[in-house]
C-alpha cells in the first residue's frame, strides 16, 4: 500500500493481504461499467459517495470517508485478486465495509442512494420500453388522440414525464399509491405544467378581442368571424391546458355578433364552426381540442338563433354526413324556459331532442335539480361531466373556472382487502382520502407557483378568473384557488359486490351501502375544503385510460373474484354494470341520488340498442325520468354506425344495408364525448362489448 | 293457454311511439325473401310457455309506453296473443300488433277466433309483407314502402283504412 497517496496504511480486515502488484494492474485501473465498458477506475468516486452519505446523516469528516475509500479498495483487491471488479461489486464493497467499520447510518444512506439511483436507472430503461412500444403502435389511453407523428411525440414526451414527475417531484408515498394502483392521479404527465380545463369567458373575449402571441385580434363584427374566432379561442385555450375547453353559454354569448343577420348566414357559420373543431389538431399537433358549448337557455331571438342553427349545422353533419365528434353539445333544461311545451325555447328543446336522436348529442344538463336549482342556469357542464360551480374565494360562477386536478381512488381494492369487513373498508377509506388530498395539495402548490407567462393565452388574456390582475411573472396562485380540486372513485358496484354480495342494481343493502359511502366521501371532501381553504368536490370520474389499470393490477394480487376482478375493467363511477339487465327506469332512479353527491361532475346514460330516429315521445319521456330522479347532467346512448361509402346511418350488423359496403365507421360515447370504435383502448372495447341496452332480455333466439 | 314465442325485448324504440316492450312470436308462413329474422319461422321453434309465465316475465314500468308484438306472425296464434292483449290494455298501455297479411285479408279472416279481438284490442297495426325490392330504411317502423300503419278501429267503424300518423 505504500504507492497510495493518501498513505492510509491500517489493515481494518481480517484478511489475507493480496500482493502490491495485483492490485495496481487489476484492481487499480480498471473497473467494468454496467454497459460492460472497461473504464479507468476513478477511487476518488467512491470517497465521494461515502462522504455524501455521511453527509445526509450529518457527518462531515471527509478524512474518515478517504480512510474508509482505501479499505474499499483494500478489500475488493482481496476478494478479487483477478478480476477486473464491476460497478456493483464495488458498490456491495462499500455497504459492507461501511458496516462492519460500525458506520451504520452512513450505510444505511448509501444503500437509499444507490436504490435510488437503481430506480432511476431502471425507469429510464423502461422509459426506452415505453417509446418502443409507443413507435410501433399509439398509445390508446386516450380515444382523441390519433396515429399520427405528432401523436407519437406526444406520447413519448408524456411518458417520459410522468417517469419524471413520478420519481423526482411527487412524494414518495404518493407516488407509491400511484404505481401500485391505490389511486390514479390523472394526467400524470402534465402534473407540474398547467390545470385540467376551463368555462372560457368567451364573451369578454369577443367583445374586446384578444392577442395569441402573435398580435391583436379585433372583436368580429359577423356571424363567421364570431365563430371562427370562438373555434381560435378554443384553440389557444386548448394549448395552455390538458383537459376540456368549453363554453358556458355560447348562445347568450354569441348573441351580440348575430344581430341583423339573416338565418342562413348564420347557419353557414355554425357549420364553419363544426368544421374547425372537428379538423384543428391543436393539441400538440395531434389532438383536435376537447370542446364543449352549453346553449339553450337564452331567451333572445339572437340567441335562440344560435341554438337553432348550431344544432342544425350538427344535424346535417360533416361534409358526407358523418356524425361531429366535436363539439360535445349540453343543452340546458330550464323549467319555464324550455322544458315544457308552454315554455319559449320548448321549440329548441325538441329540436334538440330530434338532433340528439341521430347523432347522439347534443347531452343534457338539468338546472332544476336540488343542487344546481340554487344558481339559476349558471351551471355549465363539460362533455368529460366536470362541473365547477360553488366557491370560496369568490362568486359561484361556472365561467373563468375549472377543474384543476383530479385524482381516482380505487374503491375496489379498499373492498377486496377489507374482505367483508365494512368497518375496516371505511377505515382505510378514510385514510386513501387523506394521502389523496394531500397528493391534490401538492400538485396545487407546484402549479401555484406557475406563472402567468407559462399559459399565456389562459393566464396572459384573462380568460381564468382574477388573472386579468396578474402580470406575466407573477405566479398564478390568485387566480387558480378559483378551481377546483377533485377526488374521483371508480367501481362502485364491485366494492359493493365485494363487500356485501351484491351490487346497487341487485338489493336494496347494496343501494344503501353505496349512498353511505359515497355520501362518507362528500362529507370528508367537504371537510378538506375547509381543512385547506380550497375548493375540494367530489367526482364521478369519466374513467377512460384508468377502467383497466386498476382491475388487471387487482386481478393480479387477488386473482380472478366473481362480480369484482372477473371483467376487464371496473364499471364507472356510480354507474350500475353496463352488462347487468335493468329497466332504464330503475337504473335512473337508483343512479339518481348519486348524482347530488358527486358535486365535481356526474353523468348517468340509458342505453338504447338503435337510434330513436322518428321516436321522439320515447326520447323525451326518458329524459324527463332522468331530470325526476334529480339528476344533473344526462346522455341517451346507442350506436351510430355510418356507411363511408354511401353515407347510410342506423346500426349496421356487418355490411351497408343500404350499398352493401364493409366500410363502416362506428361512434359510441366514450366518457361523455363521442368516438370512433377503433380509437377505444382495449378496456373501453370490452366494456362497449358488455353494454346492454336496456332492451337487453331480447331472450330466446335473438 | 300457452303461447310460442321467439323473445322479448323489453325497452325498444324502433317498434313502435314511445319506449315499448316486443313480444316476438314464434312461427310465420309468409317467408318474406330478406326477412330480418327467419329465425322465427319455424312454428315449432322458440320456446312454448303459458301464458301466466310470460305475463310475469314483462317488466312493466312508469316509462313504458306500450307493447309491440311482432315475430313471426302473431295473427298465427290469434287466441293466445289476443289474451296477452287483454292484459297489456288492462294495463292501461297502448299495443301494436305487426303482421304480414294485409289489412284487406285480416278482414276475410273476421270469423275466426280471436282474429277480431286481437284487431280491435290493438291501436295500431303494421301491415303487409316485407317486400325486399321495396326496402326503404327511412321509413318510421316499417321495412318496405309496401306496408302501412292502420288504425284498426276507425278502420273498422269508418269501412276504409285509417292510417296512422306520426305525431
Amino acid at each position: 500500500m505504500a504507492t497510495n497517496t493518501q498513505n492510509n496504511p491500517v489493515s481494518l480486515l481480517n484478511q489475507p493481504v493480496v500482493s502490491l502488484n495485483e492490485c495496481l494492474d487489476k484492481e487499480f485501473t480498471w473497473i467494468r461499467k454496467r454497459d460492460g465498458r472497461i473504464v479507468e477506475f476513478d477511487k476518488s468516486k467512491i470517497y465521494e459517495a461515502i462522504f455524501k452519505a455521511a453527509k445526509a446523516v450529518g457527518g462531515d469528516d471527509r478524512d474518515l470517508a478517504v480512510e474508509l475509500a482505501n479499505v474499499v479498495v483494500r478489500y475488493l483487491a482481496q476478494c478479487q485478486p483477478k478480476e477486473i471488479p464491476s460497478v456493483e461489486e464495488v458498490q456491495d464493497a462499500v455497504e459492507k465495509v461501511l458496516i462492519d467499520r460500525g458506520h451504520a447510518k452512513t450505510a444505511k444512506a448509501y444503500i437509499l442512494y444507490r436504490d435510488r439511483r437503481t430506480r432511476m436507472r431502471e425507469a429510464r430503461s423502461e422509459l426506452m420500453d415505453i417509446v418502443e412500444d409507443i413507435l410501433v403502435e399509439t398509445s390508446r389511453e386516450n380515444a382523441n388522440v390519433g396515429n399520427s407523428p405528432s401523436a407519437k411525440m406526444l406520447q413519448i414526451a408524456s411518458a417520459a414525464s410522468r417517469q419524471y414527475y413520478l420519481s423526482r417531484l411527487i412524494p414518495e408515498d404518493i407516488a407509491q399509491a400511484h404505481q401500485s394502483g391505490d389511486i390514479h392521479i390523472h394526467d400524470l404527465d402534465f402534473y407540474g405544467k398547467t390545470l385540467t380545463c376551463v368555462q372560457i369567458p368567451l364573451e369578454k373575449l369577443l367583445a374586446n378581442g384578444f392577442d395569441t402571441g402573435h398580435g391583436y385580434v379585433r372583436p368580429p363584427k359577423r356571424p363567421a368571424s364570431a365563430t371562427a374566432l370562438a373555434a381560435i379561442i378554443l384553440q389557444s385555450s386548448q394549448n395552455d391546458m390538458h383537459g376540456g375547453q368549453s363554453f358556458a353559454a355560447f348562445d347568450h354569448d354569441l348573441a351580440p355578433f348575430i344581430v341583423g343577420a339573416s338565418e342562413f348566414d348564420v347557419f353557414q357559420s355554425m357549420e364553419a364552426l363544426i368544421y374547425n373543431l372537428n379538423s384543428m389538431h391543436s393539441r400538440a399537433g395531434a389532438q383536435v381540442p376537447f370542446s364543449s358549448i352549453n346553449l339553450g337557455c337564452d331567451l333572445s331571438s339572437e340567441g335562440r338563433m344560435v341554438t337553432k342553427t348550431l344544432l342544425e349545422a350538427y344535424e346535417k353533419g360533416l361534409g358526407r354526413g358523418e356524425t361531429p365528434i366535436f363539439p360535445n353539445i349540453i343543452f340546458r333544461m330550464k323549467k319555464g324556459v324550455n322544458f315544457d311545451p308552454k315554455d319559449p325555447n320548448y321549440d329548441l328543446f325538441q329540436l334538440a331532442m330530434r338532433v340528439s336522436s341521430q347523432r347522439m348529442n347534443p347531452t343534457f344538463s338539468f338546472m332544476d335539480s336540488s343542487f344546481n336549482q340554487p344558481y339559476d342556469t349558471e351551471v355549465a357542464y363539460m362533455g368529460c361531466r366536470t362541473r365547477v360551480i360553488a366557491n370560496r374565494h369568490g362568486e359561484a360562477v361556472s365561467t373563468g373556472r375549472g377543474n384543476l386536478s383530479f385524482t381516482t381512488i380505487n374503491l375496489p381494492r379498499l373492498a377486496i382487502k377489507a374482505n367483508g369487513h365494512i368497518e375496516v373498508f371505511f377505515q382505510e377509506l378514510d385514510k386513501i382520502l387523506d394521502l389523496t388530498a394531500r397528493q391534490l395539495y401538492h400538485r396545487y402548490t407546484v402549479q401555484s407557483h406557475l406563472k402567468v407567462r407559462d399559459m399565456p393565452f389562459l393566464m396572459g388574456q384573462g380568460l381564468y378568473l382574477d388573472s386579468e390582475l396578474l402580470k406575466p411573472d407573477d405566479e398564478i396562485a390568485p387566480a387558480i384557488k378559483h378551481g377546483t380540486l377533485s377526488i374521483g372513485f371508480i367501481g362502485l358496484a364491485e366494492t359493493l359486490v365485494s363487500l356485501t354480495g351484491s351490487h346497487h342494481g341487485q338489493t336494496v343493502q347494496a343501494r344503501q351501502l353505496g349512498l353511505e359511502i359515497i355520501q362518507f366521501m362528500r362529507h370528508t371532501v367537504d371537510r378538506f375544503s375547509e381543512d385547506y381553504d380550497l375548493n375540494f368536490t367530489l367526482l364521478a370520474t369519466p374513467a377512460e385510460g384508468l377502467s383497466g389499470r386498476f382491475i388487471s393490477m387487482d386481478r393480479r394480487t387477488f386473482g380472478t373474484i366473481p362480480g369484482v376482478t372477473d371483467k376487464d375493467y371496473y364499471t364507472n363511477s356510480f354507474h350500475i354494470p353496463v352488462e347487468f339487465p335493468i329497466s332504464s327506469f330503475e337504473k335512473c332512479q337508483f343512479e339518481g341520488p348519486f348524482h347530488e353527491l358527486t358535486n365535481a361532475g356526474h353523468i348517468s346514460y340509458v342505453e338504447l340498442d338503435a337510434p330513436p330516429i322518428h321516436n321522439l315521445e320515447a326520447y323525451e319521456r326518458l329524459l324527463r325520468h332522468m331530470a325526476n330522479c334529480n339528476m344533473g347532467y344526462v346522455g341517451i346512448n346507442f350506436p351510430i354506425d355510418e356507411c363511408l361509402d354511401c353515407a347510410y346511418r342506423g346500426v349496421i350488423a356487418n355490411e351497408c344495408p343500404a350499398c352493401g359496403s364493409t366500410h363502416i365507421r362506428r361512434i359510441r360515447r366514450i366518457t361523455g364525448y363521442l368516438s370512433t370504435v377503433d380509437r377505444f383502448n382495449d378496456a373501453k372495447k370490452a366494456e362497449l362489448k358488455d353494454r346492454k341496452p336496456h332492451s337487453h332480455m331480447k331472450e330466446g333466439s335473438w | 293457454m300457452k303461447v310460442r314465442i321467439a323473445g322479448i325485448s323489453h325497452e325498444s324504440v324502433t317498434d313502435g311511439p314511445g319506449l315499448r316492450s316486443v313480444v316476438f312470436f314464434q312461427g310465420c308462413h309468409h317467408a318474406c325473401p330478406g326477412c330480418h329474422n327467419p329465425q322465427t319461422w319455424d312454428i315449432h321453434g322458440g320456446e312454448e310457455i303459458e301464458i301466466e309465465d310470460l305475463i310475469r316475465r314483462f317488466q312493466i314500468t312508469p316509462l313504458l309506453s306500450g307493447f309491440t308484438f311482432s315475430g313471426g306472425e302473431p295473427f298465427l296464434q290469434p287466441e293466445a296473443a289476443a289474451c296477452i292483449a287483454e292484459y297489456v290494455k288492462s294495463k292501461g298501455l297502448n299495443l301494436w300488433v305487426y303482421t304480414g297479411y294485409t289489412w284487406e285479408e285480416l278482414l276475410t279472416h273476421l270469423a275466426e277466433p280471436g282474429f277480431q279481438n286481437l284487431i280491435r284490442l290493438a291501436d295500431g297495426i303494421v301491415e303487409g309483407p316485407y317486400r325486399k325490392e321495396l326496402r326503404d330504411l327511412s321509413l318510421p317502423y316499417c321495412g318496405s314502402s309496401n306496408q302501412r300503419i292502420l288504425l284498426p278501429e276507425a278502420s273498422l267503424r269508418q269501412k276504409q283504412v285509417v292510417f296512422w300518423s306520426e305525431p
